[in-house]
């Protein structure tokens, strides 16, 4: 990479405050055409900031934005968008019934016989150029509904660079990806780099950052802390410039399984089916143990989760929870039979983001916080109070904080803590980590580390590898509705259980 | 690292005070007060009669029905639910007492007017939560099946409530007294609708306060999916909303009827609006989740005191609708805002004033 030319983007100086408080203070970000810049920081870092600042839908307070050497002034997104900068978001919105041709071309579809009809030989035709450009190799009049999650990301980078864009900032694209997408993701970006654009890439996950940036540029704060070219960092220098203090390796490889006590089987699955999901599923969790549930996207991992707690109901199958056999049909007999359920994404499915702590720390645990109907509200408090102390929940103005102004992981905790408070025996979570930084993803590892000892026994769905890998006693995987494969952790290793939960490789 | 620290607490510390200023009843009711102030001075600068307490009455009379049927729908509402269907169904209980009341005696029709009223919330809940038809379509539905069962019922004739043969005068008056009746309270005498209301109110605060059945509506109503997965009842909590509803409707319909001494299937025409343009001006948010009942009693007084004042002034009927209907509109407005689904429009708006 030639560094001599000028910086493709020059942000220089910015600073941001709301409400008197400094958000960006003199932050300086240069991207060089043909770049993959990483840029990095935990939640609250004001990565997000400086990229809506970027892209026109807040206002610096003071600084200048160059584009190749000379100052632009956004006032809004359409302003970015017309030099050249697009945006690739966590969550798509597409029109699930429009075709890829008509949406890379929507609003300038060709038309013929003076523009009544649409002529679709030349958009299929336009649009299939436009894949070529980046050697993607999807037929333009497929449904968008019909792709995979990481063709429609790459559709919406072929749109982005149909509209000619220059810089694309991508945001945790790869977040509900499976390894093999994230591989495929990645050769997309190269290509694009290839063809000059300057991308800013987001993302959680450290390990997949030397994958695919040259640089990467570290926000804490609202500080700059640094750039550095990526072949000077350990992922360990990330986190520590990150978190600003270094964060102990959690991985504890066990000798052998007798390091843990294990008790009871606490949970016991029995040829558990649900059509289209997963079939004659049996697996068992003991207490005090943590087992990790591996599996690429559409394994049905996720899905036996939900049926064990009863989010969705099974066709058949038996669940006994302490040797006591259960029926689970709907989430009230899941939690009445003593089974706590942390779902996928708590913002949307996990908490009542505008109630507070203490009325979502309690959400399943009324029958004992009332008498008549009315709740015990010193009680309440008392039990509230003792979980945040516990779990050591962090925020603002105590206990009657509405649970959305919390951070990534004190929200996580807030979810966790309400199936404490119900006294579960099991535990299923899954992705309990998403969108959770580095600190606060220790602190939960720690957190289900000491429940286990305690003797909660722990199911765990993760399609974070690692976390699987350094988290779980046992790790089971799945492929293709049925479990394949089973690991005592320190058997397992990466490769061996990407292989088996693609199913390229047997186990047993 | 210790600034570090800092500059988080005080991150926190401003989610705190957006949290204290944006959930803070007082400042949403603040307006609402205003707003009740404003338009009784100038009401009552347009008219001599407003402030006479013969006025007074009425317009308090005239906001129990609405009130009485509010309290749940606000219940409801905060649940996430809606409820068209309250004042047909309201004019279908009347209509119920007035075709029972020889076959069955006046208390035993009244007691199936109300019954039939909470088997119609009933059966919409079940439509809704079991079934799966979304409440505005249900509930709209049930408008026009309550609304011409009453026609049948009653062969579309008001049907007298009072008595004619002169053999129970004294069960009638009692009927009567609902609606006509004085509560004394020490120092002064309070008509019954009114007292009613007013404890319905209190009770319903409370209610929505301090019981599960209250923290259940303001679960469901702010995340279902999440109230779900955290071992909620969610349907059951949802059909008693719906259910209590109907009920609220029956109690309005009794209401009603005393005061016309007659059963009229056209009784309660679009109060189901009215109802609904109260609650929302009252700041529950047609998203569910959000609301409160004081609110909703400003709304209800609002509403009302702007009704009457237009009547005082001679203004027909049409312009009032027209009133009331802007009032939605406005309230609805205001609502979207406040959920921030127009909150682009605003910020351009903001920024335009800005640059010039």
């Amino acid at each position: 990479m030639t560094i001599e030319q000028t910086p493709l983007l020059q942000m220089s100086d910015i600073n941001k405050s709301f409400f008197g408080v400094d958000v960006l203070k003199n932050v300086s970000l240069d991207l060089y055409a043909g770049e993959v810049l990483a840029l990095l920081g935990e939640n609250g870092a004001g990565k997000s900031t400086l990229i809506k600042i970027l892209n026109g839908d807040y206002q610096k307070d003071s600084g200048t934005i160059f584009i190749e050497g000379k100052p632009v002034h956004f006032t809004q997104p359409r302003d970015a968008e017309h030099v050249g900068i697009r945006m690739i978001y966590q969550e798509l919105h597409y029109a699930p019934d429009l075709s890829v041709a008509e949406s890379l071309l929507i609003g300038d579809l060709p038309k013929r016989l003076g523009g009544i009809f649409i002529d679709w030989n030349k958009a299929y035709e336009i649009a299939r150029e436009y894949l070529n450009l980046l050697s993607v190799e999807i037929d333009p009049r497929t449904l968008m509904r019909e792709l995979t999650v990481v063709q429609r990301e790459i559709i919406e980078i072929v749109k982005a660079l149909s509209k000619k864009a220059r810089i694309i900032v991508m945001d945790e694209p790869t977040a509900a990806l499976t390894p093999p997408e994230v591989k495929q993701l990645f050769g997309i970006v190269d290509n694009l780099r290839k063809q000059g654009v300057g991308i800013i890439y987001i993302s959680h996950r450290l390990d997949e950052i030397f994958h695919v940036a040259q640089r990467v540029f570290v926000l804490r704060d609202g500080n700059h802390v640094g750039t550095k070219s990526i072949d000077d960092v350990t992922q360990d220098n990330l986190v520590e410039m990150m978190v600003g203090r270094t964060i102990e390796d959690r991985v504890v490889v066990r000798q052998n399984a007798s390091d843990i006590s294990l008790g009871d089987v606490a949970l016991r699955v029995k040829d558990l089916t649900k059509l289209g999901a997963f079939e004659n599923v049996s697996l068992e969790v003991h207490e005090g143990e943590i087992v990790g549930l591996f599996g690429l996207l559409g394994a049905g991992h996720d899905t036996l989760t939900r049926c064990i707690f009863g989010a969705e109901r099974a066709n058949s199958g038996v669940i006994e929870v302490l040797g006591q056999q259960v029926k689970i049909a709907n989430p009230q007999q899941g939690k009445n039979a003593s089974i706590g359920f942390v779902p996928i994404d708590r913002k949307v499915n996990g908490l009542v983001l505008e109630m507070s702590v203490r009325k979502n720390t309690t959400l399943s645990n009324w029958q004992k916080l009332n008498k008549f109907a009315f709740f015990l509200q010193r009680k309440e408090k008392q039990h509230t109070q003792g979980w945040i102390d516990d779990l050591g929940i962090r925020m603002a103005g105590g206990m009657e904080v509405e649970t959305r102004f919390l951070s990534g992981g004190n929200q996580q905790k807030v979810v966790l803590a309400r199936w404490l408070e119900a006294n579960v025996k099991v535990l299923v979570l899954n992705e309990p980590t998403w969108g959770v930084d580095v600190g606060a993803r220790s602190d939960i590892y720690d957190q289900l580390e000491s429940l286990a000892k305690q003797g909660l026994a722990i199911l765990m769905v993760s399609s974070d590898i690692q976390e699987v890998l350094s988290v779980s006693h046992r790790i089971l995987t799945m492929y293709d509705g049925k479990i394949n494969g089973e690991f005592m952790q320190m058997d397992a290793t990466e490769d061996t259980l990407l292989d088996v939960a693609a199913g390229v490789k047997h186990v047993n | 690292m210790s600034t570090n620290s800092t500059v988080v607490t005080q991150e926190q510390r401003k989610g705190t005070v957006n949290s204290i200023l944006q959930s803070s009843l007082v400042r949403e009711l603040m307006g609402l007060i205003i707003m009740l102030a404003l338009i009784m001075f100038v009401m009552s600068q347009l008219s001599d009669v407003f402030f006479t307490s013969r006025n007074i009455n009425n317009l308090l009379l005239s906001t129990s029905t609405v009130g009485i049927i509010a309290v749940f729908t606000t219940m409801l509402m905060i649940g996430g639910g809606l409820d068209l269907s309250v004042a047909s169904t309201a004019a279908l209980a009347g209509v119920v007492i007035g075709a029972l009341q020889e076959s069955l005696g006046l208390p035993g029709a009244v007691v199936a007017g109300l019954l039939t009223a909470t088997l119609v919330g009933f059966v919409n809940g079940f439509l809704v939560t079991y079934i799966g038809i979304n409440s505005l379509i249900t509930t709209l539905g049930m408008l026009s099946v309550a609304r011409g069962l009453a026609f049948v019922f009653s062969d579309a004739l008001t049907i007298p409530v009072f008595d004619l043969t002169g053999e129970n005068t004294e069960m009638y008056a009692r009927f009567t007294s609902i609606s006509e009746g004085k509560v004394p309270l020490g120092f002064a005498e309070a008509p019954f609708p009114i007292f009613f209301t007013i404890i319905l109110f209190a009770v319903g605060i409370y209610v929505l306060r301090f019981t599960t059945y209250g923290r259940a509506m303001y679960s469901i109503g702010g995340n279902e999916e999440a109230s779900r997965l955290a071992g909620l009842s969610v349907k059951r909590y949802r059909m008693m909303a719906f259910t209590l509803s109907g009920m609220s409707a029956g109690i309005a319909g009794i209401f009603l009827t005393s005061r016309l001494y007659a059963a009229d299937p056209r009784a309660a025409p679009s109060v189901e609006l009215t109802v609904i343009t109260a609650v929302v001006l009252g700041g529950t948010s047609l998203a569910g989740g959000k609301g409160s009942l004081l609110g909703t009693l400003l709304g209800v007084l609002i509403l009302s005191t702007l009704l009457n004042g237009l009547t005082l002034q001679s203004v027909s009927t049409e312009y009032q609708n027209i009133a009331q209907g802007t009032v939605l509109l406005v309230a609805v407005l205001i609502d979207q805002i406040r959920l921030g689904t127009v909150n682009i429009g605003l910020g351009r708006l903001r920024q335009f004033i800005q640059r010039n």
